[in-house]
This record gives structure tokens, C-alpha cells and sequence, in this order.
């Protein structure tokens, strides 16, 4: 019978510590620059001028349809040599996650904005808005509050899939469970401990979610599928 | 930016590339298997009443679906083999992670589906004479598997891009041999453009086909 022994694991907390701190980071950073270039995306896509519109849809599904890993590796080991500029695993980690969430908010944006009734959009502009007065006064506020639902399984996404940063060695917590592993010859208790680590976590944001969710339905204010 | 493109050095090493897609292929056929077949089960049992079968079955759910797949992977490659007499190979862990993972997602589209048909099916069913679970086999899955299909197709492409995970335990997939091309010529911007090209023309079609079948699903309810 396997004798279980978790004191390398519990001796090197810090460690864990830190690389969750550093999970937290990257999803933090990607989260924010997602949501902000997201909207931009998903205003070029829905405008009435193709050549805005086409390529903010080529980049939305450019980046909906190819595996996150291969965007990781092409942002960390192509693009440095072909721009000609340095990339240290965590601006490689931000600038794909940001613009990989970028894509997804983007169409989480969009749904919303097309969720609002066509008579929001007339009234505001009956009233002599013009349509940005309309979009930022009338529609984008209903339309927000709409989307949190989907915004927020959206992060929480964003979140799991931030592991892969390990792979282009930024210290994050898989990364550090890797390393610990490796010393102390102790997988099974490692990857076991930050199993539970990331279920904790992930799980805590997802019943805050969930309850959000359900608060939100109760005042009849969303698109929750 | 005077970068000099050289993929004559990619398309030498074509067959390494299809090596790797029918690596890809592979895993992707028995996740996708695995995954969507394994979820139906699951699924049910949470939608069950009996205790015995909704708990666990939540458990389950619950634990994979807040847990990165990454993370499963690796303690399905580096942490089971200590409790098992044998080795998981590269191929086992990876598929083991991802088919338990999709079938947490999809019990919950096979449980969304089924709550979503009327009572009024099950109370016909049930007039008829027929038995819980022949109604749900006749009547209830089938109208159900419908409204389900373009979420179970959202699904399957989710598991084609999870596939990639496979190559951080050195399985050998479309990924895996990009890296070796690159590390092989130095030519990492070729490679890794040439595999994102290669996932993007897989996957754009079915893309495609899911929105297709969206609209179609709305224009029919």
C-alpha cells in the first residue's frame, strides 16, 4: 500500500502561495485588457462599414477557432523574432489571454447589444441622441447588466485555461506543483493538493456566479441561457 | 520586421505534420466518443431523484467542470500511476483528462436538454403505458438530442482544441510536432503559423456548420 506523505507539499506552501498569486495575475491582467479591447471588437463588428467590420470579425473567430496553446506558443516563440522584441513568459501569457478573451467577451458584447429591444434604440434616437449617445447612454448600460452572466463563466474559463501558462515555464501555480514534483519525487500528493487548490478557488467564484445569476433572474434583467 | 518566410522548411517536413494531425485525429475521435458517451450517464444521474445517484454524479460534475483540464491531465499522467501497477501512457492520461472533463460538460447540456421538453411529453408517454425509461428513450431523448445538438457540436470543438493539451505530456499530436519542426530548423514563426493555419481549416468549417445549425434550431422553435 502507497504510504502518503505531504510534508514536502506543506513545507513548500510559500511556493503554492505565490504561484497562485501569480495565476490570480495573469487571469487579473487578461480579464481587464479582455473586457476593454473585447467591447472595442464587438462595436467594430457590429458596424455598418464592412471594412471595420470584417476584420474585427476575422480576429473574433481567428482566435474563437484555433486551440489556446498554439496562440500561447506562436505569441511566446514566434512573435518575439519576427517583431523583433523581448517577451518574458508573462507578457507572452497577457497578450495572448487578453486577446483570446478579447474575442470571446467581444461576442458576449455583441450578444448583448443585439438583445436590446429595436424600440430603446428609436426612442433614444426620437429624443435627438446621436447613435454613440444612444449606444453609451441607452443601450450599453441595459445591455451590461444583461451580460454578467456570461461574462462572468466567461472569466472563470479564462481562469482554468490560464494553466498553460506553466508550459512557457511562468512561475503560476501548476508550474511551481510541477516543480515541487520534481524535488520531492512527490506527484501523486502534489498534483492532488493543487487539484484541490484550483477546485477550491474556481469553485468559490462559480457559487458566486451562480448566485449572482439567480439574483439577477429574479429582476428579470438577463440573458442567461 | 525584415523577416525572410521560409516555409519551404515546414512543407519538408510535411510528414511529420501528418503524422502529428493523425495523432490529433486519434485523440479527438475517442475523446469526443468517450466524452459525449460518458456524459449521457452522467447526466441522467443528475437528473434523477434518488440520492444515491444524483450526489455522486453532482460531485463529479461539479469537480471537473472547477478544475483546469490541464491540471487533470498531468495528475492522470504523473499521480495515478503511483496508485496503478502500470504506467498511464501519454495517449491514456491525455484522453482520460479530457473525456472525464467533457463528459462533466456535457451531462450538464444532457440534463439542460431533457428539462427542457414539456411535461405534457411525459404525461403522454406515460398514458400510453410505457415505462420511465422507455419514455425517455422514445420520446424524450430524441426530441431532446435535437435542441442539444449545437451545444454537443460547441462541445466537440471545444475537445478538438483541448486535444492540444496532449502535447505537454509528449503525446504526439499536430502541436507536439510543431514544436519538434521548430526546435529542428529554427524556424519557430513557420512552424507555429503553419500549425495555427492547419487548426483554424479544421475547425472553421464546423464552426461554421454550428451557427448554421443555431439559426436553423431558432428559425424552427
Amino acid at each position: 500500500m502507497y504510504r502518503f506523505d505531504f510534508t514536502p507539499v506543506i513545507a513548500n506552501a510559500g511556493l503554492l502561495a505565490e504561484g497562485l498569486l501569480n495565476t490570480l495575475k495573469v487571469t487579473g491582467t487578461a480579464v481587464v485588457c479582455g473586457v476593454a479591447l473585447g467591447l472595442g471588437l464587438a462595436l467594430l463588428r457590429l458596424s455598418r462599414r464592412r471594412f471595420l467590420a470584417w476584420p474585427a470579425g476575422f480576429v473574433i473567430e481567428l482566435f474563437r477557432t484555433t486551440p489556446p496553446l498554439v496562440q500561447l506558443f506562436w505569441f511566446f516563440f514566434a512573435l518575439p523574432l519576427l517583431a523583433g522584441i523581448e517577451m518574458t513568459p508573462f507578457m507572452a501569457a497577457a497578450v495572448t489571454f487578453s486577446i483570446q478573451s478579447a474575442a470571446f467577451f467581444a461576442e458576449v458584447f455583441r450578444g448583448g447589444i443585439v438583445s436590446i429591444e429595436r424600440g430603446q434604440w428609436d426612442g433614444a434616437l426620437a429624443i435627438g441622441m446621436s447613435r454613440r449617445q444612444a449606444l453609451r447612454r441607452v443601450v450599453l448600460p441595459q445591455a451590461v447588466k444583461r451580460m454578467i452572466p456570461a461574462f462572468m463563466e466567461r472569466s472563470i474559463e479564462l481562469m482554468k485555461t490560464t494553466t498553460l501558462v506553466a508550459t512557457i515555464s511562468y512561475a503560476d501555480l501548476l508550474f511551481e506543483a510541477n516543480e515541487i514534483s520534481e524535488k520531492s519525487f512527490r506527484p501523486l500528493e502534489t498534483f492532488t493538493v493543487v487539484a484541490l487548490i484550483y477546485f477550491v478557488v474556481i469553485f468559490a467564484f462559480s457559487l458566486a456566479a451562480r448566485r449572482l445569476e439567480r439574483r439577477l433572474a429574479l429582476s428579470g434583467e438577463t440573458t442567461a441561457h | 520586421m525584415g523577416h525572410h518566410w521560409d516555409f519551404a522548411s515546414v512543407l519538408a517536413n510535411s510528414d511529420a505534420l501528418l503524422v502529428g494531425a493523425a495523432g490529433t485525429l486519434r485523440i479527438f475521435a475517442i475523446c469526443l466518443v468517450l466524452g459525449l458517451g460518458l456524459g449521457l450517464p452522467v447526466g441522467l444521474a443528475r437528473y434523477a431523484r434518488a440520492k444515491w445517484a444524483y450526489l455522486p454524479a453532482t460531485a463529479f460534475v461539479e469537480f471537473f467542470r472547477n478544475t483546469p483540464v490541464l491540471v487533470q491531465i498531468l495528475w492522470f499522467y504523473f499521480a495515478l500511476p503511483i496508485l496503478l501497477p502500470f504506467e498511464t501512457s501519454p495517449l491514456a492520461a491525455a484522453s482520460l483528462g479530457i473525456s472525464l472533463n467533457s463528459a462533466a460538460f456535457s451531462a450538464e447540456i444532457y440534463r439542460g436538454g431533457i428539462q427542457s421538453i414539456e411535461p405534457g411529453q411525459w404525461d403522454g408517454a406515460r398514458a400510453l403505458g410505457m415505462s420511465f425509461s422507455q419514455a425517455m428513450r422514445r420520446i424524450i431523448l430524441p426530441q431532446a438530442i435535437k435542441r442539444m445538438l449545437p451545444a454537443l457540436t460547441n462541445r466537440a470543438i471545444e475537445i478538438f482544441k483541448m486535444s492540444t493539451l496532449a502535447s505537454t505530456v509528449a503525446y504526439v499530436e499536430l502541436l507536439q510536432q510543431g514544436k519538434l519542426i521548430a526546435s529542428l530548423n529554427f524556424n519557430p514563426i513557420e512552424a507555429y503559423t503553419t500549425v495555427a493555419a492547419i487548426f483554424f481549416a479544421f475547425l472553421w468549417p464546423l464552426v461554421q456548420a454550428t451557427y448554421l445549425l443555431e439559426r436553423r434550431m431558432r428559425r424552427d422553435e
